[in-house]
């Protein structure tokens, strides 16, 4: 019986899973096109945004960007990049907050926001809609999967 | 009261010693099982304890925060079941203490963002002190436990043994020590044993018991009987009128009877445990007994034989027939039984009847048989004598005028006086009615003139007849022949001294002093008749 609802379990998250891959497709992250970085691995993505690292491979400091209006897109970043929901984000950050140097990315209304920062910030990192991105950005990592 | 080897306490010793040894056993059994549980209970608590620190030290490790690793690892051995805690992680290492890590538990530390992404260890010993302690403390507990339930469950056994085995047991063999086997006692089935082995023991041992008990009888009675037997046999034995003796071929008397003390007695011999092999001391010639015996033993024959016993000078002889009989017994030693019957009454009868036989009844002289008799053992032994016929004068007109038995006292004077007249080695005999023979052993002419005139002088004397109160007096012619120089043949010699006499006879009325007449003068005599 229990391993029959673990059975269960496990295809529901499959389900979810996939389905945020699917929904993600569409996510890219970006940075200043003035920005030597022009491709990040997926461990190095995560580095940035969940504190380990504030610099850039090339020792360029960095400053990542969540969005802070549409938890529909951060829920879909966060799943896809640490595949954790963004509650768990949130506490994660509230634990590290008071140790010491880490700190959580920056935050930027929406995505025009965070488009119009990066544009003029060269050491920022965002995520976006592929879709919304322009020539003066450039994509550095995508979840191709 | 208490035996040292008694049952119960044996008993109790053994169950003792057992249920400590058991309680010893298995209480070490149980701390090895407790101490291998609790390591597994600590593993698993450790485990557990890992899991509520596991993403604070990833975040850690992820973070490269040394103070909240080492918050982890001070929290982690804060736990008791913990003796020490470190982390690794990008060449960082943060321990709480110095204790060495014994048996630790390692794990590694999973990335809070990547999967199947280890970036550092916590590793975690445990306090295999803190599970001894416990795992003995455990086991101390249970050994207690054991020990407490030793005792009862000794107790109890003894209590049972004693009660249903011992108990009975006791009494059993208590009754039984006091039965004597053959009498009438029997023992009792003790309580609710009527179908166990004991109660079958009691009941064994009873007819064990009535066995017994008619063995006894039966042996009682047989005993009864055998002494009867016994009985009969001393009656005969010592009734006996003849000795009877059983001893050892070497001479010890083994047994005697009455009658043998009594013929002892007769010897005039005192009672001795030996009178040498086959009682020759008490044989007149032990060496004619021992030959006798030797013969017939060598012949495989019962040794019998009459023989006389040693007496003393004045007491009359003693004759027995021997009767010797070897015995051998059931252990192989010989003995010999010797019966002696007393046939001295016997032995005088056959005497006395071969006196009648040689000698004449009225004058207890030899008569003519007995004197033949002598006379052939005087030829045979080669000897030279003189034999002398002597005739009463007048006996006939006496035995006439005063009748036989004047005669017969005649005729008993006249064989007293030859009795007193000859000398030892000379033999005197009644030849029949008034005839009488004198033999002269190695007599010459002369010695027989002077025992012949000495005789014929003490005849002639007057004799008184007291019946009849008269005097009478009676002479005597005598003829004498020598052997061998008249002749080897007796019947010659007796013949030639019938001649002298009867010459003597015939010439008495001339000249009665001449009583006299030998055998060669005869011849001379007649010599010159013809």
């Amino acid at each position: 019986m229990i391993q029959l609802n673990l059975l269960k379990t496990i295809i529901v998250i499959g389900a979810l899973i996939f389905a945020s891959f699917v929904s993600s497709a569409e996510l890219v992250v970006v940075v200043n096109k003035n920005n030597p970085t022009s491709i990040l691995s997926r461990s190095q993505v995560i580095d940035l945004y969940m504190g380990k690292y504030v610099a850039f491979p090339d020792g360029s400091k960095a400053v990542p960007v969540d969005i802070e209006d549409d938890l529909n897109t951060r829920t879909k970043f966060y799943a896809s990049l640490v595949g954790m929901p963004l509650a768990r984000v949130n506490a994660y950050w509230s634990k590290v907050k008071f140790s010491g140097r880490a700190r959580p990315p920056t935050q930027q209304k929406d995505e025009s926001a965070i488009l119009a920062f990066v544009m003029e910030t060269e050491n920022a990192i965002a995520y976006v809609r592929e879709s919304s991105v322009t020539d003066d950005l450039k994509i550095v990592y995508r979840f191709d999967k | 009261m208490i035996n040292k080897s008694g049952l119960l306490l044996r008993l109790a010793i053994v169950i003792g010693f057992a249920s400590v040894a058991i309680g010893f056993l298995s209480s070490q059994l149980f701390y090895r099982v407790t101490f291998n549980q609790e390591v597994a209970i600590t593993q698993q608590s450790i485990g557990s304890l890992y899991k509520t620190i596991a993403a604070t030290a990833a975040t850690a490790a992820y973070l490269v925060e040394k103070d909240l690793a080492q918050e982890v690892v001070d929290g982690l051995s804060t736990n008791e079941v913990v003796l020490n805690a470190k982390m690794m992680f990008e060449g960082i290492e943060v321990i709480n203490n110095d204790n060495a890590f014994i048996d630790p538990v390692i794990f590694p530390i999973q990335s809070l963002f990547e999967a199947d992404k280890s970036i550092g260890t916590v590793v975690i010993a445990p306090n295999i002190q803190y599970i001894e302690d416990k795992a003995k403390q455990l086991a101390s507990d249970n050994s207690a436990a054991m020990i407490i339930q030793a005792f009862v469950v000794t107790f109890v056994a003894i209590c049972v043994a004693f009660f249903l085995i011992t108990r009975p047991m006791i009494n059993i063999a208590s009754a039984l020590h006091k039965t004597t086997p053959g009498e009438g006692n029997r023992l009792s089935v003790p309580d609710f044993h009527q179908n166990s082995e004991l109660g079958g023991l009691v009941r064994d041992v009873n007819v064990l018991l009535d066995k017994t008990q008619e063995q006894f009888t039966r042996e009682r009675k047989l005993r009864q009987e055998i002494e009867a037997l016994e009985k009969r046999f001393r009656m005969l034995f010592e009734n006996s009128l003849s000795p009877i003796v059983l001893m050892e071929p070497r001479g010890n008397i083994l047994l005697f009877n009455i009658a043998f003390e009594v013929t002892l007695g007769k010897l005039g011999l005192q009672l001795k445990k030996s009178y040498g092999p086959l009682l020759e001391n008490l044989f007149a010639e032990p060496d004619k007994l021992l030959r006798s015996v030797e013969l017939a033993f060598a012949n495989d024959e019962i040794a019998t034989g009459e023989f006389k016993l040693k007496t003393t000078q004045d007491s009359d002889s003693v004759w027995v027939q021997v009767v010797i009989t070897s015995i051998v017994n059931d252990d192989l030693r010989e003995y010999y039984q010797i019966t002696l019957h007393d046939i001295s009454k016997r032995k005088k009868e056959l005497e006395s009847l071969a006196y009648q036989a040689d000698f004449d009844k009225l004058t207890k002289l030899y008569n003519r048989q007995g004197l033949e008799k002598q006379i052939e053992a005087l030829i045979e032994q080669d000897r030279s004598f003189c034999l002398a016929l002597i005739d009463l004068d007048s006996f006939k007109r006496i035995n006439d005028i005063y009748g036989h038995e004047a005669g017969d006292e005649i005729l008993v004077f006249v064989a007293d006086r030859i009795k007193k007249t000859l000398r030892t080695v000379d033999f005197g005999g009644r030849w029949g009615g008034d005839e009488f023979v004198l033999l002269l052993d190695g007599a010459d002419e002369s010695t027989t003139r002077d025992i012949v005139a000495r005789l014929v002088q003490r005849i002639s004397k007057p004799y008184f007849l007291r019946k009849f109160n008269q005097n009478v007096a009676v002479g005597a012619s005598v003829g004498a022949a020598f052997y061998p120089e008249n002749s080897r043949v007796l019947q010659e010699v007796i013949n030639l001294a019938d001649q002298a006499m009867y010459d003597v006879k015939n010439i008495k009325s001339e000249n009665p002093e001449h009583s006299l007449k030998f055998s060669h003068e005869l011849n001379i005599q007649e010599n010159k008749r013809v």
